[in-house]
């Protein structure tokens, strides 16, 4: 089984390779080890989105009955996305689950890792609180990833609005990246992200 | 079928009566000798929990689906591999089917995963006139190792093989898909079993496949008893009694479980999961697992995502509400929300949980109760016998006069056994007139119990009258009861 896997993630990784999507340089993989047991997989941020510019690093983990079960495919790049966990960067998407079929490839699953970038579906959301935001206040959902695609992915955009924010935040002595998920959480509004982050340290206490 | 048939399919012998195993005791409602039975007949189509049913066995059952397959593939000349897909995904309905398929043949074969819905393609790299690369292994062979479902996708014999084996793995039968990408098509049986070459394989997959049939098959439940083949068919589809023939196991022919009149079986599964409360287990299935609404098979949630797919009948629906996930547009949010009333205060939470405790041991404990009087009536049996023997030997009556006796244990067995079931329904009834009703009749039953308890303890003489008439007021009080509140 084990051989079919080797076999088969070899030649898939020549195609991604080989790919027009790699010379837009929109995919990319990596070996990470030599037995094609784990890959690294990137996307581009496609263009028109909140990802636009950022480079999103994925981890992808071939089973041994691969490609008769789904790789295991999660985001390393922290990314604010309605089917993307915020914590753990676990994905939501159907191929990766029962809708995975063996004539799938890599380069398959990760265009549409890059189609579901630009097209969330908020109504089955792997992380509550985003797709919440990004049903009932778009706009800010969007500024909410493009602020994230800059930090963590690469973006391009400077929203020092929110980064003053997060300063304010920081000043208190709270770490960047807690302050950053608080306020995210809260629609930006210092004063609940506030509450709920010394609530949480005192609960702690 | 008719009662009487069902009691020649019963094998009552005489050895019954001096089993005092407490399941054949009680199970066994036609206690006395064979020449009661028609009067026992009758006595079960008065009892509203009793139900028609027959005990087959594997082979019965196999012969019993295949005289469906057999009808289903001549009526529409289809092979019987394609008439057990339709069968299966249609229920077992076999005129329902037909009359789809002369509508809408082509349709129905889409809905049933039979055809694809698309123009058939072919999946495979052709290499020259003879040799192919199969898209899964990515191995160039000679075409005849390949092998193509009607949807046109085709690969290589090893792959499909393969493929079947880490299905089948994961307990996967009847619903093992196609290979190829966006393709619902369905794997029939006899392409399965062409190409599956090890032995263990091809068996656990026959295996899964019939359990997939019976369980799709309203008609028919296997056995819960353990180690038990039997599968119980019944046509009336209702939480009614039926018992094995075989392992005298008595259980819900709806749910399977434990039978449990008056209480409905969603009632007596939240019961039983609150009861087990205390263990750690019990707290994680509450916490982690949720049952199917549509198929009601226990699913552990294991990712973060709401939308859930049941692995067994492929039913989505929404974690948090358990409604349909088709339906679930606009309103996710509106189930994610918890609906807390506003006015109770801190301190009447800690009144109120207490109050809710105290509610449930009230019921835990007469639950509990009858559950374990139950038992003892097991040893009641046991003196019930050595008493009569102490009476022949003294000569006061013979053993024959004494019978009724036996008789009249089952009864009460049967009476407590109801009763107990009573407090889980009353648990969760809402409070109105009903519930006044039915705690009524629920006090009725239990003052006449103990009163038939208490006789059958102190029968000194042969004079049945007196018991008789208190058997007879039981089983009243319990059939009314039943009558009243049982809705099945």
């Amino acid at each position: 089984m084990a051989n079919i896997a080797a076999q088969r993630i070899k030649r898939e990784f020549k195609e991604v390779i080989k790919s027009e999507e790699v010379a837009k340089c929109a995919i990319k993989v990596e070996l990470v080890n030599d037995s094609f047991t784990e890959l690294k997989g990137e996307i581009a941020g496609p263009p028109d989105t909140p990802y636009e510019g950022g480079n999103f690093v994925l981890e992808i983990k071939v089973p041994e009955t691969y490609p008769f079960n789904p790789p295991k495919v999660r985001f390393i790049t922290k990314i604010w996305h309605p089917n993307i966990s915020s914590v753990t960067g676990a994905i939501c998407l159907d191929i990766l689950k029962d809708q995975w079929a063996a004539a799938m490839t890599l380069r398959t699953v990760l265009l549409s890792l890059q189609a579901l970038l630009s097209a969330a579906e908020p109504d089955d959301p792997q992380d509550a609180v985003v797709a919440k935001q990004y049903k009932e206040q778009p706009e800010m959902f969007r500024q909410t990833a493009k602020h994230w695609t800059s930090v963590y992915a690469g973006g391009p955009a400077k929203m020092s609005d929110l980064d003053d924010k997060i300063r304010r935040l920081t000043d208190m002595g709270i770490e960047e990246h807690n302050a950053r998920v608080a306020l995210s959480s809260y629609n930006w509004d210092l004063e609940r992200a506030t509450e709920q982050l010394f609530m949480t340290v005192m609960a702690k206490n | 079928m008719s009662g009487e048939e069902y009691e020649s399919d019963m094998d009552y012998t005489d050895s019954d009566c001096g089993d005092p195993g407490y399941d054949d005791y009680y199970n066994n409602q036609q206690w006395g000798s064979e020449a009661d039975n028609d009067i026992d007949s009758e006595q079960n189509k008065k009892d509203p929990e009793y139900a028609i049913h027959e005990c087959l066995k594997v082979e019965e059952v196999e012969r019993l689906l295949n005289e469906n397959v057999e009808e289903l593939s001549n009526r529409l000349q289809i092979t019987p591999s394609l008439a057990k897909v339709l069968l299966h995904a249609h229920e077992w309905a076999l005129q329902d089917i037909i009359l789809k398929y002369r509508n809408d043949a082509s349709g129905l074969l889409v809905t049933s995963k039979i055809k694809s819905s698309h123009e058939p393609d072919s999946s495979i790299a052709l290499r020259g006139a003879r040799t192919g690369t199969c898209l899964v292994c990515v191995n160039t062979l000679s075409l005849e190792r390949f092998a193509a479902l009607t949807c046109g996708h085709t690969f290589c014999k090893d792959c499909w093989c393969m493929h079947f084996e880490v299905q089948i793995i994961q307990g996967i039968s009847t619903g093992i898909g196609c290979m190829a990408q966006d393709c619902e098509v369905l794997v029939p049986e006899d392409f399965v079993l062409s190409l599956l070459t090890k032995l263990t394989m091809r068996e656990r997959y026959q295996q899964f496949v019939f359990r997939d049939y019976v369980k799709s098959h309203p008609q028919l439940r296997f056995c819960p008893g353990p180690n038990c083949q039997i599968v119980v068919r019944s046509k009336e589809l209702r939480a009614k009694k039926v018992i094995c023939s075989s392992c005298k196991t008595p259980f819900c022919f709806r749910c399977g479980m434990d039978y449990h009149a008056p209480t409905d079986c969603g009632t007596i599964k939240k019961w039983l999961t609150k009861c087990a409360d205390d263990s750690e287990t019990a707290n994680y299935i509450c916490a982690h697992t949720k049952d199917c609404p549509k198929c009601h098979i226990c699913i552990e949630k294991n990712g973060g995502c709401n939308h859930m797919q049941c692995y067994n009948c492929k039913h989505d629906f929404c974690w948090m509400c358990l409604g349909d996930w088709k339906a679930h547009g606009s309103e996710y949010y509106e189930c994610s929300r918890y609906k807390e009333n506003p006015n109770i205060s801190r301190e009447s939470v800690h009144a109120q949980a207490r109050e809710a405790l105290k509610k449930y041991l009230h019921y835990y404990e007469r639950w509990e109760n009858h559950s374990k009087s139950l038992k003892l009536e097991e040893q009641t049996l046991e003196t019930i016998k050595s008493r009569i023997h102490k009476k022949v030997m003294h000569a006061s009556g013979t053993w024959i006069d004494w019978q009724h006796l036996f008789e009249a244990a089952s009864l009460l067995a049967r009476c407590r056994y109801t009763l107990q079931y009573t407090y889980p329904y009353a648990y969760f009834m809402e409070a109105g007139p009903r519930k006044v009703l039915f705690e009524y009749q629920q006090a009725q039953l239990e003052a006449e119990i103990e009163n038939l308890s208490w006789k059958i303890e102190r029968a000194e003489t042969t004079d049945r009258g007196d018991l008789e008439n208190q058997k007879d007021i039981a089983e009243k009080r319990r059939v009314t009861l039943l009558k009243d509140f049982l809705e099945v």
